[in-house]
């Protein structure tokens, strides 16, 4: 060990003495070297932001990897049990939604079928056990939401990102008057439409004043509004939320091992019916989007990078040809085969870190200056943080290129013989 | 005194010609502990080849090689780089200093060889005292640029007692130089052997060789002894 500490100094010392001998050699092959670790940087830079944007917004739609959904056929006997089942509990959630109307009564939506804003869906239908029908009456001020009950804070499975206000409070006694908490659609279509705040749901008591609380992302193109299942039943009853006239969903978001799974499962197969049940695996479903196109980018890099080692092989052959005395010295001061070409590789390798710490800085410089300059039209760069998987990408390719680049001029030195210094 | 090198027999036969040629005869040679021994003979005598055979850069076809009494013949790469490095001290005509260092990180080129690590402070004071040896420590941060032959080759013996070896192999060191500046470097070179160094010198200078202990002569690879020891 204290044999190889010394020859691994050893090369290391006389590299960097190479190294600043030769500034201008060594300048030309980082040249030649940069753009192909700079490539490799800039492709896995890119694409590990990508990847982690493309992640944000899967877990934001999906949820959280790990978590196990449990979708449900609607079913009106099956709402009461579920919101008793999950009732106070940590480790599930359930989620009912229906249709709501915000707005003057009496008057269709300005959004039929609860579409995005500025998308048209078609007509106002009304349904019943014996089909649809468009629904009589003219649009007014008045907008149509998913209504999206909640058992419990859903947030632990889904990472809603928090606009402005506040999130539903799950800790107090449920408030009379329901407190709303919108997606950025809803927000959108309320801040637009100054619209009365009186709601209509199907099946309800009567009409209720919400109150809006907060504003959420939640990844949703349609205007949805997020209450406690408990302030909503105050004023429907439950099994008016699986009512599948009104577009209704019902839905549990559990951990995984939750005893609630078998309870509802057993329950719902008691009643006839069949959930589907399966887990979120959202990086698997990402990394199968991305590593097509991260393999061609990876090749193109790789191609430039090999342009590069190619450009290191050329200046170390002709640094070793230049060397043959300097290097025929060595070994008749008793420096061995292996430590020559532990040299010339230490050279090459130290060149490689070099030009990776400098395209690792030039990418970090780039990509402030493209946050600072696109970020606020593209969220995806705003306040972008550089990857460290993209420089771990740099010293690797840096120093895949020094061993590429410096190993058959290793091998040269090594076999330089040693009556050079005699005949000279 | 103790015996440092022992020939018998020695021969070197150049091959990859149409006629092999034999570069060195079955060629004797003793060398002691503090003892000098000049080499002398005409151009392609086999002088340099048989420094070569002597300092483990080459290996003799046959015969037997003693150093300090070890057998080292027929001895790999590898253990030969090792005595390289602890038993010879190497001078040559052309004095092949690195130009981009100075003067003491010349010296402590022999010291930095992957043969055992010496710390900072021990490298700098071995090779200070290297430099003082030969009289030129007041340009230790010179660069090879900037001083004289003499001086050049002065660096070129510190680097070869940096590791205080057992024996200083020494190829016309002076063949470059004028006769002054040629005398300085003998006195270096003998002032080693004071301290029981050997010294093999090959030199085409018969005043040189004659302050040597003896002097051998080299004919077409036979070695002769021309001078008893004094």
């Amino acid at each position: 060990m204290r044999r190889l500490s010394g020859r691994f100094r050893s090369s290391l010392i006389i590299g960097i003495q190479g190294i600043r001998a030769r500034k201008l050699r060594t300048l030309l092959s980082m040249i030649s070297l940069f753009l192909g670790v700079l490539a490799v940087v800039v492709v896995q830079a890119g694409a590990s932001i990508a990847e982690r944007a493309l992640l944000a917004d899967l877990e934001l739609q999906q949820g959280y990897d790990g978590t196990r959904v449990m979708d449900m056929p609607l079913q009106q006997e099956a709402t009461e049990f579920l919101a008793d089942t999950v009732k106070g509990r940590d480790d599930a959630v359930a989620i009912l939604g229906v249709s709501g109307i915000v707005g003057e009564p009496g008057v269709l939506p300005v959004n039929p079928g609860g579409a995005p804003i500025d998308q048209d869906w078609g007509p106002a239908m009304v349904c019943n056990d014996t089909g649809c029908e468009p629904a009589p009456g003219v649009k007014g001020q008045a907008v149509e939401v998913r209504l999206t009950a909640l058992s419990g804070d859903v947030r632990r499975f889904r990472p809603f990102r928090a606009v402005s206000g506040q999130w539903l409070d799950f800790s107090t006694v449920p408030a009379m008057a329901p407190r709303l908490v919108l997606n950025r659609e809803a927000a959108k279509a309320f801040d637009r439409y100054k619209v009365p705040a009186e709601m209509r749901v199907n099946g309800a008591a009567s009409n209720v004043t919400p109150r809006f609380v907060g504003v959420v992302d939640d990844g949703d193109q349609q205007p949805r509004a997020y209450v406690r299942l408990d302030e909503l039943t105050t004023w429907l009853p439950a099994s008016r939320l699986a009512d599948p006239n009104t577009g209704g969903e019902m839905r549990l978001m559990m951990t995984q091992g939750s005893p609630v799974e078998p309870v509802v499962s057993a329950k719902l197969k008691a009643l006839g019916n069949e959930p589907y049940v399966f887990t979120v695996e959202s990086r698997k479903d990402q990394e199968k989007q991305l590593a097509l196109m991260r393999l061609v980018f990876f090749a193109m890099a790789g191609l430039v990078l090999l342009i590069g080692v190619a450009g290191i092989l050329n200046v170390g052959l002709a640094t070793v040809g230049e060397r043959v005395e300097e290097f025929a010295l060595r070994r008749a001061v008793g420096t061995p085969r292996m430590l020559l070409a532990g040299i010339v590789l230490a050279e090459t390798l130290l060149t490689g870190l070099l030009t990776a710490a400098a395209a690792i800085g030039a990418s970090v410089a780039g990509l402030k200056v493209v946050s600072m300059v696109v970020g606020n039209s593209q969220p995806i760069l705003s306040d972008v943080q550089f990857p460290w998987e993209a420089g771990v990408a740099g010293i690797i390719a840096g120093l895949v290129a020094g061993v590429l680049g410096g190993f058959i001029p290793a091998l040269r030195a090594a076999g330089i013989p040693i009556a050079t210094v005699m005949r000279a | 005194m103790s015996t440092l090198i022992e020939l018998e027999g020695i021969t070197k036969v150049l091959k990859g010609q149409e006629q092999p040629r034999t570069i060195l005869d079955g060629v004797g040679l003793t060398v002691n502990a503090g003892q000098s021994v000049a080499i002398v003979g005409r151009s392609g005598s086999g002088k340099s080849t048989l420094l070569s055979v002597i300092g483990l850069f080459d290996r003799p076809d046959s015969g037997s090689y003693r150093l300090d009494g070890q057998e080292i013949a027929k001895l790999p790469e590898r253990r030969a780089a090792k005595l390289r490095s602890s038993h010879f001290g190497f001078v040559f005509q052309r004095f092949f200093l690195l130009k981009h260092l100075t003067a003491s990180q010349n010296v402590a080129m022999a010291l930095v060889n992957g043969q055992g690590w010496l710390p900072r402070r021990q490298r700098r004071s071995r090779v200070m005292e290297a430099l003082d040896q030969v009289g030129i420590a007041h340009l230790a941060k010179s660069r090879p640029a900037k001083m004289s032959g003499g001086e050049q080759q002065r660096v070129a013996i510190a680097r070869a007692l940096v590791r205080d070896p057992k024996v200083l192999l020494a190829d016309e060191p002076t063949g470059a130089l004028d006769i002054e500046t040629g005398t300085l470097v003998i006195d270096a070179l003998l002032s080693a052997t004071e301290r029981g160094c050997g010294l093999i010198l090959v030199t085409h200078d018969r005043d040189h060789a004659a302050r040597m202990c003896r002097t051998h002569d080299l004919v077409d690879g036979v070695l002769t002894e021309r001078v008893a020891a004094r």
